[in-house]
């Protein structure tokens, strides 16, 4: 698939702004099955500076500085990325949890993609008692690794109601995995700190997905929402494969990856500072657009 | 010799009586090291020196100098907080040092330069080339669960050129009598300047003892560990930081200490800002250049862009700014990965590979069970080991405790122990259980065995590591204390290193010859301008309400109060003091005494003179390092002496005498200020702060007091609040009239009251101020104050109306603005952008 992808997101502060400084991670990644044909950000005002960086995880960053007074920041983010993941693996190939477990503590890589950087809490996600016995209703001994997590990835999509009143940013897996809902990020901490909990190295992933409209309904531009969702890591061999526990599925076709990190604070689209005293208001438009091949 | 000399006792009897009454009973715990007692049960030769010496001395002078070193730790405000309590608490110093012989320390020493040198390599691999992890001399996972661990600092180059600058080792003394590592300090180590103030308190209490003993000198250290951040910098003159998390720091006390004591600027995040890839201190004459900066912030909270994002503390940036080697952060941010336990593992293997040469100090035997082998070998040996989280504070999954011997849990919690190592034995560690040997301690006019830690420091210096001889030593309270930390009941102690030769005396004075003579400290940092600014206002808003209470409460006491003139301004005293927001509205009502009380000390009322008194010791608090000993101490008398007013309600003239008593301490402040503080920026604005606060007092006292229909009695009260009777009865032989008050409280420029004087002595004083530009163009501030000058000079009392005085006040507000606007941190509280939501 070939997607146009956009993403507005429009600060207005209630009072001006003296200066702004950001990080965003709003460019997509290659590989894996993807590759980004162009992709740009253009911030208004026009940034004092605005600097690309590949970040600890290899994804690309942008470290914006504006130092003009403002009232509205606009952020918009314009790629077109083609997908062809790989299909995911035959189940019963993989190889069991516990060695997986194993292999990672073993490891001897610390560069981004190393599975040991993917075992242990993080800043949002932490290990809690509830989930690792939740994860271990799907890994029994010597099971098969992605046999057991694409179990663990449907009881998610089953066991938990997609509730955006239910949590905010700030909620803690713990306390969405007690009220079994939540949205996308909910999901995605949570079977994290499910898998880590047994000792399996996973990342959380932020990105997109494309939309389908229901049947007769004409696709909406700029209704389709930043997406996030697992890549859980099979041991040498197999690497990095993503879990979507929001739709039950593995990352595919329609997903499109722009950052990986340990959790919400590696891979947030953007976060800043900024010198202000007033509050302000956020809107987010983001439209996933298939290309049609010509 | 007299003839009853002859049947008293030798004086060598008399001490030798003495010391066995402190030791007679000391009794070292079986099987545990002691350092006053040897093995063999004798006495230590260097201790028999020190008791000896003490002993020479007579009782009533050990006493009182034991009390000395009290009065003096309060009296230079030593202190620590512990987190989450409000208030600081007082420096707990023991009285006995521990004595270390020099042959004894010269292996510590080594012992600590070769970890030293060995953990910097560790990180200068792990954060560089990678081959210790690529090579399998320690596998990734013993990295990366240390919350230290920074992936986004791998491949980056120190500014600095190294990645520890100030390392300690916590050690003991293990049964076998050698010297053990039980934990390594990297992140921002603290203690340096406690052990210096403890040295300093107890060689003052004992000076002739501490000469005779021949103790080792901190100075030289402290002097190596400057000339180190100094050769960090790229220029040859460096700025060189202290970066705190501020006054609620557990150990600000320390770092304020540390920046006096080595002449470096002591700053806040907010005090700093990144611009292209450098990072600069905000200060009254624009952005100067930080090059060097002492970091004593964990590294977590630095960059809220790059790590926390809570974080307040840090400055945004900062981490691209040493990317692109415009700062240099000592120690480097992720240098604390090396506090992990999970290290100490691999420590001795490591030491071989990257140095050659086996570990000098051994550290505590420790199998990190993130491997199968070591895992299986603790899960064999439960009985006899301690376990312990791999790389934080707390055990994993075991709430707040911090380590267990699975021997003495209860069989179920144990089962959960041994399960949770079986699933994530990453998260854990297995040590041999740490015994520390035990020193004296003075325990109710006695020495008492009492086990301890002893914290070394050392610095790299251009000559290499420098190990400081003395450290910082924490005694336990127990004979069976296992963990030992600044908590409840613990005591520091004094090091002694004891050198077999006299020794020289050392300060931290440089050579005459390489003295610059400079007379004014310039670039005075916004944050300290702004509270010295504050500190100033709030000093003197203190004394104009208690000037206020005093007034109130010795109306009502005079005879002629029922008059309804006199009943008159005494209600008018209550409607300023609940103007001032020193009483509730609805306590105006209430009797004299009682609003006077509760203006003095209700902590509920922002405007009492208590919590103006608090106002002022917060922003004191952040100047800290700038005030001399006499004044921090009188700010925190101020407060005390307010709240230590009885329980019970009081009368007028008891509140009379409180008020009194607060005011002297004002003024004591004032002298002490106007006597001691250097005529730089800091005092301009202390001055200007005063100044503009009794100016502003002073007209808002005029317009209720003095106005255009003003009583006699109201008068006479406006003469009693801003002091000056005695000058308008010297003046004036007529009874009060209006235009005369007038005169003496706006215009008169000869009257250290008037608005006039005040708005005279601000407008010279922001003339002494940097400037941002050399164009000519007057700024803002000095814009507003020359033209009210003029304005008030040319005034005359018996025109001036009402409304006029109220267009004086709010100038003089528009002043103070206009004074904050330009020299102090504008909008530097951020506000943070909201995370975005709307995820799908």
């Amino acid at each position: 698939m070939i997607f146009d992808v956009s993403h507005v997101t429009r600060y207005r502060y209630g009072a001006p702004v003296a200066a702004n400084a950001g990080v965003l991670r709003l460019l997509p990644r290659t590989g894996d099955g993807q590759s980004v044909a162009h992709a740009q950000v253009e911030v208004r005002p026009q940034p004092a500076s605005l600097v690309e960086r590949a970040d600890a995880f290899g994804n690309r960053t942008l470290h914006m500085r504006i130092e003009t007074p403002h009232s509205e920041l606009v952020v918009t983010s314009t790629s077109r990325v083609r997908v062809e993941r790989a299909a995911p693996p035959m189940p019963a190939l993989t190889p069991p949890w516990e060695d997986v477990a194993a292999q990672a503590a073993a490891s001897s890589l610390l560069a981004a993609q190393s599975p040991a950087m993917a075992i242990y809490p993080s800043r949002l996600v932490e290990i809690f008692e509830p989930a690792t016995r939740y994860a271990l209703q799907s890994f029994g001994g010597r099971r098969p690794i992605y046999e057991a997590a694409s179990e663990l990835n449907a009881r998610m999509k089953a066991d938990f109601a997609y509730d955006a009143k239910a949590t905010e940013v700030t909620t803690t897996p713990a306390a969405a995995f007690a009220k079994r809902r939540g949205v996308c990020q909910d999901f995605a901490h949570v079977m994290i700190a499910a898998l880590r909990g047994i000792g399996l190295p996973a990342l959380y992933v932020s990105g997109y997905i494309r939309t389908v409209p229901p049947p007769g309904k004409a696709r909406l531009a700029g209704s389709d929402a930043s997406h996030a969702w697992v890549s859980l890591w099979c041991g040498a061999g197999f690497e990095w494969l993503g879990l979507d526990p929001t739709n039950a599925i593995p990352e595919g076709d329609d997903h499109v990856v722009v950052a990986r990190g340990r959790d919400y604070a590696d891979a947030s689209p953007m976060e800043g500072v900024i010198l202000s005293s007033g509050g302000h208001e956020l809107e987010v438009e983001v439209d996933v657009a298939p290309v049609l091949a010509r | 010799m007299s003839a009853s000399a002859q049947f008293a006792p030798s004086r060598d009897a008399l001490a030798a009586e003495r010391v066995a009454g402190w030791t007679g009973e000391y009794a070292p715990l079986p099987g545990i090291p002691d350092e006053f007692l040897g093995a063999d049960g004798r006495r230590r030769p260097h201790w028999d020196r020190l008791l000896g010496a003490l002993a020479g001395l007579d009782a009533q002078e050990v006493e009182q100098r034991f009390a000395a070193a009290d009065r003096r730790i309060r009296s230079r405000g030593m202190a620590y907080r512990v987190p989450g309590e409000a208030a600081e608490r007082v420096w707990p110093l023991g009285r006995m040092p521990l004595l270390i012989p020099e042959a004894e320390w010269r292996d510590i020493a080594r012992g600590v330069a070769q970890r030293a040198e060995l953990l910097e390599r560790v990180l200068a691999d792990v954060y560089g080339e990678g081959s210790l992890i690529a090579e399998g001399a320690l596998p990734a996972a013993a990295l990366a669960g240390s919350p230290d661990f920074l992936p986004g600092m791998r491949g980056v180059a120190p500014p600095g050129k190294r990645w520890l600058r100030l390392y300690a080792a916590d050690i003991g003394r293990g049964p076998d009598g050698r010297w053990w590592v039980l934990g390594d300090r990297a992140q921002a180590p603290s203690g340096s300047g406690y052990a210096l103030e403890n040295r300093l308190v107890v060689s003052q209490a004992f000076p002739d003892i501490y000469r005779e003993m021949n103790v080792e000198r901190l100075a030289p250290f402290f002097r190596e560990l400057r000339a180190g951040l100094k050769s960090s910098g790229e220029r040859a003159e460096p700025r060189i930081g202290i970066l705190t998390p501020g006054p609620l720091s557990p150990t600000y006390f320390e770092q304020a200490y540390l920046a006096r004591y080595l002449g470096l600027l002591l700053v806040e995040g907010d005090d700093l800002t990144m611009r292209e890839g450098r990072v600069f201190v905000r200060t009254i004459a624009g952005l100067k250049r930080a090059d060097v900066l002492w970091r004593h912030v964990d590294a977590d909270w630095c960059d809220p862009l790059e790590l926390n994002p809570n974080s307040r503390i840090g400055v945004p940036g900062l981490f691209d700014a040493i990317r692109a080697g415009g700062v240099a952060i000592e120690n480097m941010p992720g240098a604390g990965l090396v506090e992990s336990r999970a290290l100490l593992a691999f420590l001795p293997k490591l030491a071989r590979r990257l140095l050659g040469e086996d570990l000098i100090m051994p550290n505590i035997a420790t199998w990190w069970c993130g491997q199968p082998q070591e895992r299986e070998r603790v899960l064999g040996a439960l009985d006899s080991i301690c376990v312990a989280g791999a790389f934080r504070d707390r055990l994993p999954g075991f709430g707040e405790r911090r380590g267990a011997a699975p021997s003495e849990l209860a069989p179920a919690e144990r089962a959960r122990l041994v399960d949770a190592i079986a699933r994530r034995g990453v998260d854990y560690v297995g040590q041999d259980v740490a015994r520390f040997s035990t020193t004296p301690r003075w325990v109710d006019g006695k020495l008492a065995p009492r086990p301890f830690i002893l914290r070394v420091f050392a610095a790299a210096t251009p000559d290499g590591w420098r190990v400081m001889p003395g450290g910082f030593c924490r005694i336990a309270d127990k004979a069976d204390a296992r963990v030992v930390s600044m908590g409840e009941g613990v005591e520091s102690a004094d090091v002694w290193v004891l050198s077999d030769r006299p020794v020289e005396a050392a300060s931290l004075l440089p050579a005459p010859q390489d003295v610059r003579i400079v007379r004014l400290l310039g670039n005075l940092p916004s944050r300290a301008a702004d509270n010295l600014f504050w500190f100033g206002r709030y000093l003197e808003r203190a004394e104009a309400t208690l000037r206020l209470i005093r007034c109130l409460c010795a109306r009502a006491v005079d005879p002629d109060a029922p008059m309804s003139g006199a009943r008159q301004s005494i209600e008018g005293l209550k409607a300023m003091l609940v103007s001032w927001g020193a009483i509730k509205p609805e306590a105006s009502a209430r009797t004299s005494a009682q609003v006077g009380g509760a203006a003095l000390r209700d902590p509920e009322n922002y405007g009492s003179a208590f919590c103006i008194a608090r106002s002022a010791h917060g922003a004191a608090s952040i100047i800290r390092e700038r005030l001399t000993q006499q004044s921090w101490q009188l700010v925190g008398r101020l407060e005390s002496c307010l709240t230590e007013a009885p329980g019970r309600a009081m009368g007028e003239p008891e509140i009379i005498d409180r008020a009194d008593e607060a005011l002297t301490v004002i003024a004591a402040l004032s002298g002490l200020f106007d006597e001691n503080f250097n005529r730089g920026a800091g005092w301009i604005f202390y001055e200007v702060g005063r100044r503009a606060e009794r100016a502003v007092a002073t007209c808002r006292l005029a317009r209720h007091f003095a106005r255009e229909d003003a009583t006699a009695h109201n008068l006479d009260v406006m003469l009693d609040l801003i002091d000056s009777q005695i000058t308008y009865r010297s003046r004036y032989l007529t009874g009060v009239a209006l235009a005369p008050v007038r005169d003496m409280a706006l215009l008169d420029p000869f009257n250290p009251r008037s608005v006039a004087f005040q708005v005279n002595l601000i407008d010279d004083s922001i003339a002494g101020l940097p400037v941002l530009r050399q164009d000519g163009i007057v700024e803002e501030p000095r814009r507003l104050s020359t033209q009210l000058r003029a304005e008030l000079a040319t005034q005359s009392a018996k025109k001036i109306r009402d409304a006029e005085i109220l267009a004086v006040e709010q100038r003089l507000t528009a002043l103070a603005e206009a004074i904050a606007a330009r020299y102090f941190l504008q909008g530097a509280h951020h506000a943070r952008a909201e995370k975005v939501a709307g995820l799908g």
